[in-house]
């Protein structure tokens, strides 16, 4: 099957969100086990949760058009992409749902 | 009634992300120049309506939930929180850029003379409902962990 063509944007910000995917399980991990950058979190913009989020959504951002400029499209197509976002979301809830799973206990 | 009326916002704006995304996945399938124009819209709504639910239920976690938590934590379902809580607060984030992504992929890559380009947004479409759908789960059991903390245990 001929793989279907793509849009610059769409390579560029389907690879941007696969990282942030990633960057999304790796920070929560990070600031889980390290209290320092717990705290900083915190710090920086009163709520951990409320800076994580904007970490992984800064990043889609300026990755995608980062990537939107270095041409990946000619690289890329389609089913590529769509493959590797499903990875990603697959991979980033695995390890979520799975660090957390040792608090899944009955009291 | 405010703090109720900030968490059922929260909840009816994923409800109809869920449902929008459903339609859309519906008409990108059959997508054709008849319907390319709803398929953009639904594309744009569905993304408004994530953020919208990302922010509503972002300021209701942060300003509000911290009360509830206590509650839960202290109830016998404590993994409503320890566990749900935690996995439905950060899985959130890949569905918001989900949501986020939708209508680029649409705009940029949906073409109605192009059949196999849908296949894109339809993955896209589908991961956004199936999150959608964990996320209405975790909800209701977070919100049944409340209601144990609150019966003391029982």
């Amino acid at each position: 099957m001929e793989n279907p063509p793509m849009d610059k944007y769409s390579a560029g910000f389907g690879l941007s969100l696969v990282v942030a995917n990633f960057l999304n399980a790796i920070i929560l991990i990070v600031k889980e086990k390290n209290a320092a950058v717990m705290s900083a979190l915190k710090a920086a913009l009163g709520h951990h949760w409320i800076t994580h989020g904007l970490i992984v959504i800064a990043v889609f951002i300026i990755l995608g058009f980062i990537f939107s400029i270095m041409k990946l499209e000619t690289n890329m197509n389609a089913c590529k992409i769509q493959k590797y976002i499903i990875w990603s979301v697959i991979i980033s809830g695995v390890i979520i749902a799975g660090f957390f799973l040792p608090n899944l206990k009955v009291s | 009634m405010f703090v109720q009326g900030v968490m059922m916002g929260h909840v009816a704006l994923g409800v109809l992300g869920i449902l929008l995304a459903v339609a859309l996945f519906m008409d990108v399938l059959n997508v054709s120049e008849k319907n390319i124009a709803r398929i953009r819209k639904l594309s744009l709504a569905v993304s408004v309506l994530i953020i919208l639910a990302y922010v509503v239920g972002g300021y209701w976690y942060v300003v509000y939930y911290g009360q509830d938590r206590d509650i839960i934590k202290a109830g016998q379902w404590a993994w409503a929180h320890n566990y749900f809580m935690e996995v439905k607060e950060h899985v959130f984030f890949m569905m918001l850029l989900l949501g986020i992504y939708l209508p680029i992929a649409v705009y940029r890559n949906l073409h109605p003379a192009e059949k196999k380009n849908r296949s894109l947004v339809l993955v896209v479409c589908a991961l956004i409902i199936l999150l959608g759908l964990f996320m209405e789960g975790a909800g209701g059991i977070i919100g049944k962990g409340l209601t144990m903390g609150l019966l003391g245990g029982e």
